[in-house]
């Protein structure tokens, strides 16, 4: 155990170190900050440094349409693109800051997966499986998955690229680490932050609510029950004082949804959200000729929010005839507007490795409203469903929720794919038998091969066309596509292997 | 791929596209040799399917007007030249001053803006990573000094119905410190097109005629000045400045007199951006009967300007101006008896095909069987190195179509009037192309950048030739997945839904049997990180100063072997997972299946980024990764059919360690006499000053494809 531990250790400082060797190339940002996999107009961190500048120089950050993200985090990551230390390449504090999340995010997938891990082994044992998996030789899988999330060159891409990426996974993972450790205070921040910070995280609320209510990941309530009913009417034919133990026992095993946590969690949640949009209205504010500007944009914006809000359900809508009368609060849908409308109305049509952009770029005009909300709602539809299927296991749940979002997003990015390939090696047991594991493999670096070099054949060769990139992008959909539906139907095999487990040892003992 | 690995679980009720993956993967063998035999014939089909060019862009229009270039144009060439000619002064440079002051005379004497463009030789740098960075993003470090500089003379005409934001480009390489036949040929002719299109009212685009400097190869004063042209450099001394004194002095003394009348500059002159360019040359050798056209075109990489720019060459030269026009082809294979047999017996099959249904148009005459196929043959050879066969290469890194025309006089013409009408046929030619460049709206794009010409009238389409190399490699991911399929059996058995009574009684039994290629994954993973080191290590070697190419290529061997066994000693080496229990010791198959996967991905990298490296390579690499197989087994096995499986697997991979068949190449086409261990070493060197991504593909692909070949050969089996 010991041994492992090291090991552990000794590959996570690696990864450090390998990261700040990376850092130390200059040639190499150059070249990483600019590829459109690794750099989105949301997490370009360049974009950033444009939007303080212009902030600093008491102009809207959001205008000319460069900088998208957040204003809290311009307010925060804004001064360190400035500052430079002499004789180191500048952005050392911004990558040193990323370098920094991803060790974090690390720490926390492996935190989780103790958890995760702990209350599993607690629950089979309920079940009388004994968790016979855990053979000596592999590492637990917390540590797997923080050193996959580490070492995986999309992590490695993202950080050294200057994305903020790593800062949205890292506030994700909080949200997840939270809800496992029924923090419930940190969860909702964690939540709030994510969903501030790229809006797809909203989502992430009923895999944390599931958390919340039901605990970590287990095997089907059925099971439970089916072992409930065989002891009771075991016992019931013996004697009646072990019975009457067993019926004071057996709530315990039945775990309810408990709605406290939960409510707590939708106060603090709301209690965060009003902190936020404060804290924005002041960042927002402090620019006395930005508010003046934005004014004047208003008339123009709220036209179109309010088309827009009519069709999408973005937080602000909702406050929408409130912010007319309020100055400030117009302020704010305009923000909103400039970052949540952005990633909606997917604006920025250059070529990424998600399938917008070619769509859109295609589609006339008057259809495209149409197909803005059928592409949207196509996350929203897989929801329901999915959450129904796998309630028992929501941390999985959240795994399969990132997994969608980051194909279907509007501005995707290699860093999201290094999150939920990273929250994969959470479930290692479970998904041990997951069949294609290799082709999938083969696949993810194959495309992440071909997709720079197609990128160089359209756009510095120009001997090919935007279709050569568009095919790696739908090749690399429709591996997550596979990875997704692989990956749910290895954990409901395995979900059907325990019962049918529980079910010959029952009737093991029965005979 | 897809299909074929969703073959993995033999359900009851299946797909049929599965089914045929299914029936694919069990008949790996057959379905291999198939594909491989398929792919080769295909690829000795291509001749044969070569179609016709067209031009595709209507705007081009060529040959639609009449040419306009008279005899006094030619009259004025000719005092050039021989203004030229007559100099004589003592020494080289001092010619060449005055050469330079009586061509920038002439220029700016027709109205045009003049302009003098001084580079330095690029010594030829590596980079690596070159290609999958933008071509201007290499600017050179400019405290390096040389002794030795070459000027160019560039001439500019400004448009007379233009925005001044496109421009057509004309090169003629000239030798200013010896003055050859061929370059006077060529700067007569280009001085008639030139003072014609000073006259011309039709002119849409500027034109930029510049007179290379060639006495550091042709290359480098066009990719210099490319290079300048394309990064606008903001201070006060750019152009030409006084970087190295003493001889640059001459220059500024010769532009002293002149530049307050004429519009002759020392700042670099620019027009817009570039819709084509042409390099000119006349060659030394006169060919014996005819006056003929020879069109170069490929640039770094295989990369090839757009097929209409040759279409418009070969239509105008071809229907106007009666030049017979010509492509490299490898000569030693038209005289090859095995290739016109195989014409004959292609032309036999069209012939049969005819008598059976008179619209098949399948067959051509095996004369033009062979030749097309030696057109082929060095259309890909030259695609495959990677190396540009003229000036033009440097326009392709820019996206400039550009091609080289080499004209050749008829011996005859040595006289005064032959003279006079070959430099206005292919005055009129170069007048005839730019004239339909002209009329371009846009950039070349309607018609391919991605064929092989078998003729400099037919070409073999991407879609065409895409299908010769997709039958080659076809066979990896198949037999892959078949081998993986195999290694893994037990753990299908269990998905299969049977789970035995053992697996049960094992708790829940958690094997990772899926995850089994992640040992082998792992190992192919530091094969490819040393290929990576290999590629890596000349950068370093070439840095040892006064060091001989064999001397150079030894250390180059003896740090590839030493670093891979530190890397061994890091990471662990294959050979020590031996005595790692295997329930059926199928860890080889395992290893080849991860190895084939990576050979495919790489393959299919290589065909996007050179497709003729990569058919090239997986002609070699292909049949190498099928047939391997540990040695042991076979030898034990000690049948007919094993021990011939033994001699090619010795065989080929011999064949396919790249320095064996570089030799083994040079040795067949030079003669083995001529053979220096140097040689590779040299070959390599030019592979990456040039930026080649053949390098790259033999370093990272094929070599450690052919170590895991090797290990797979190799492998300690029960």
């Amino acid at each position: 155990m010991k041994e492992k531990q090291i090991g552990f250790w000794r590959w996570a400082i690696a990864s450090l170190l390998f990261r700040i060797l990376l850092i130390y190339f200059p040639q190499n940002l150059v070249h990483f900050f600019s590829r459109p996999e690794i750099s989105t107009p949301l997490t370009s961190l360049r974009r950033l440094a444009e939007g303080y500048w212009l902030k600093q120089s008491s102009m809207s950050p959001y205008a000319g349409s460069m900088y998208h993200g957040s204003p809290l985090l311009l307010s925060v990551l804004g001064p360190l693109t400035v500052k430079r230390i002499a004789g180191q390449p500048s952005h050392i504090l911004c990558s040193l800051l990323l370098v920094i999340a991803d060790v974090f995010s690390a720490m926390l997938i492996r935190a989780t997966g103790r958890i995760l891990q702990a209350a599993y082994g607690q629950k089979l044992k309920l079940l009388d499986l004994v968790d016979r998996s855990r053979s000596s030789d592999v590492l637990p899988s917390g540590d797997v998955a923080a050193l996959v999330y580490l070492w995986n060159p999309f992590t490695l891409a993202a950080c050294v690229g200057l994305s903020t990426s790593p800062i949205e996974n890292l506030v994700i993972i909080l949200a997840l680490y939270g809800a496992c450790k029924r923090l419930v205070p940190l969860a909702a921040l964690a939540w709030v932050m994510a969903t501030h910070l790229s809006l797809y995280p909203a989502i992430l609320i009923i895999p944390v609510i599931l958390l919340l209510g039901y605990g970590p990941d287990a095997p089907p309530k059925k099971l439970f029950l089916l072992k409930a009913d065989d002891k009771t009417r075991d016992i019931s034919s013996n004697d009646s004082y072990s019975q009457q133990k067993r019926s004071i026992n057996q709530p315990k095993l039945q775990s309810n949804f408990l709605w406290r946590p939960v409510l707590h969690f939708l106060l603090w949640a709301s209690l965060w959200s009003i902190y936020l949009v404060i804290l924005c209205a002041l960042s927002v504010k402090q620019h006395g000729s930005l508010q003046e500007m934005l004014k004047s944009w208003n008339d123009a914006a709220v036209t179109v929010t309010q088309a827009l809000g009519a069709s999408y359900p973005h937080p602000w809508s909702c406050c929408m005839p409130v912010a007319f009368e309020i100055s400030r609060a117009a302020d704010l849908l305009v923000m909103s507007f400039l970052t949540y409308g952005f990633i909606l109305t997917v604006e920025d049509l250059s070529p990424n490795i998600g399938v917008l952009w070619y769509f859109f770029a295609e589609v006339f005009d008057f259809f495209r409203n149409f197909f803005l909300i059928v592409f949207h709602l196509n996350i929203l539809f897989m929801i329901l469903p999915l959450a129904i299927r796998l309630k028992h296991r929501p941390c999985f749940l959240a795994f399969v929720y990132i997994a969608i979002s980051s194909m279907l997003k509007s501005y995707p990015s290699v860093g999201d794919s290094a999150l939920y390939l990273g929250l994969l090696g959470l479930f290692l047991d479970e998904l041990a038998d997951m069949q294609f594991s290799f082709f999938l493999f083969c696949g993810y670096v194959g495309v992440s091969l071909l997709s720079p070099v197609m990128h160089n054949l359209w756009i510095w060769r120009g001997t090919g066309n935007a279709n050569f990139y568009f095919a790696t992008a739908m090749a690399y959909a429709c591996l997550q596509i596979i990875l997704v539906v692989e990956s749910v139907s290895a954990m409901l095999n395995h979900d059907r292997k325990l019962r049918s487990l529980t079910v010959t040892k029952l009737q093991d003992g029965e005979s | 791929m897809a299909e074929t690995e969703k073959a993995e679980p033999p359900k009851t009720k299946t797909r049929p596209i599965v089914r045929i993956g299914i029936f694919l993967i069990s008949h790996s063998l057959l379905a291999s040799v198939v594909c491989c035999t398929a792919g080769v014939v295909a690829l000795l089909l291509l001749p044969v399917l070569a179609k016709n060019t067209y031009i595709s862009e209507n705007a081009l229009m060529p040959g639609s007007a009449s040419s306009m270039l008279s005899n006094w144009d030619i009259s004025e060439a000719n005092r050039l030249v021989k203004e030229l000619s007559d100099l004589d002064s003592d020494s080289e440079e001092d010619a060449g001053i005055a050469s330079r002051r009586i061509l920038s005379n002439y220029m700016s004497n027709l109205g045009a803006e003049v302009g003098y463009h001084k580079f330095q030789p690029q010594l030829n740098q590596f980079h690596p990573l070159h290609f999958f960075s933008s071509p201007d993003s290499s600017i050179p470090d400019h405290n390096l000094t040389y002794s030795s500089y070459g000027i160019s003379v560039v001439g500019i005409i400004r448009a007379p119905r233009g925005d001044g934001k496109e421009a057509i480009v004309l090169v003629t390489p000239y030798n200013f410190g010896k003055n050859g036949r061929g370059d006077s040929f060529s700067l007569s002719i280009g001085y008639t097109v030139f003072s014609l299109l000073t006259r011309v009212t039709w002119l849409a685009k500027d034109i930029v005629w510049l007179i290379a400097d060639s006495q550091y190869g042709e290359y480098a004063p066009v990719a210099t000045w490319l290079r300048d042209y394309h990064s606008p450099v903001f201070t006060s001394t750019s152009g030409v400045d006084a970087r190295s004194g003493g001889r640059g002095d001459g220059l500024y003394v010769l532009n002293e007199n002149h530049f307050a009348r004429r519009k002759i500059s020392n700042g670099f002159r620019r027009a817009g951006t570039m819709a084509a360019a042409l390099i000119l040359k006349v060659g030394d050798r006169n060919s014996p009967f005819e006056e003929t056209l020879t069109v170069f075109a490929e640039a770094s990489n295989g990369q090839m300007p757009n097929l209409d720019l040759i279409n418009v060459v070969n239509y105008l030269a071809v229907h106007r101006q009666g030049l017979h026009v010509k492509v490299e082809k490898f000569w030693s294979l038209v005289n090859s008896k095995w290739l016109e047999v195989l014409g004959g017996v292609f032309e036999l099959v069209g012939d049969v095909a005819r008598s059976l249904n008179p619209s098949w148009k399948f067959g051509i005459p095996a004369a033009d069987y062979v030749d097309g196929a030696a057109t082929l043959a060095s259309s890909l050879y030259y695609q495959a190195v990677g190396i540009p066969t003229g000036p033009h290469g440097a326009f392709r890194d820019f996206q400039i179509d550009a091609i080289t025309l080499e004209l050749s006089p008829k011996v005859a013409s040595f006289n005064k009037g032959r003279h006079n009408e070959f430099v206005l046929r292919s005055g009129r030619l170069i007048e005839g192309v730019i004239r339909s460049v002209n009329n371009l709206l846009e950039k070349f794009h309607q018609s391919f950048f991605l064929y092989l010409l078998t003729s400099p009238g037919k070409f073999v389409s991407v879609g065409v030739y895409m299908i010769a190399f997709a039958l080659l490699v076809a066979p990896l991911p198949l037999v892959a997945a078949s081998l993986y399929i195999d290694a893994t059996k037990v753990n299908l058995g269990l998905k299969n839904g049977k789970h035995t009574p053992t697996a049960t009684l094992d708790g829940i039994g958690i094997t990772f049997k899926s995850w089994k290629w992640l040992s082998a994954a792992k190992e192919v993973f530091v094969v490819h990180l040393w290929g990576a080191v290999v590629s890596l290590l000349p950068y370093f070697i070439c840095q040892i100063p006064n060091c001989s190419p064999t001397t150079s290529f030894g250390i180059w061997v003896f740090l590839s072997i030493f670093s891979l066994l530190v890397l061994y000693l890091i990471l662990g080496s294959p050979f020590s997972h031996v005595h790692a229990p295997q329930p059926q010791n199928k860890e080889w198959a395992i290893v080849k299946s991860v190895t084939m996967s990576a050979v495919f991905i790489g393959l299919l990298l290589m065909s996007v980024v050179n497709f003729a490296t990569a058919e090239f390579g997986a002609l070699v690499i292909v049949p190498l990764c099928l047939i391997a197989r540990p040695l042991k087994l076979d030898i034990k096995a000690a049948k007919m059919r094993s021990f011939l499986r033994v001699i090619c697997n010795v065989v080929l991979c011999v064949v396919a360690f790249p320095p064996v068949s570089f030799f083994l190449l040079k040795g067949i086409s030079e003669g083995f006499e001529s053979i220096n261990v140097g040689d590779f070493w040299n070959w390599m060197e030019s592979l990456w000053a040039w930026n080649s991504a053949t390098y790259i593909y033999i370093g990272m692909v094929h070599l450690p494809c052919w170590v895991l070949c090797m290990h797979v050969l190799l492998h300690y089996s029960c």
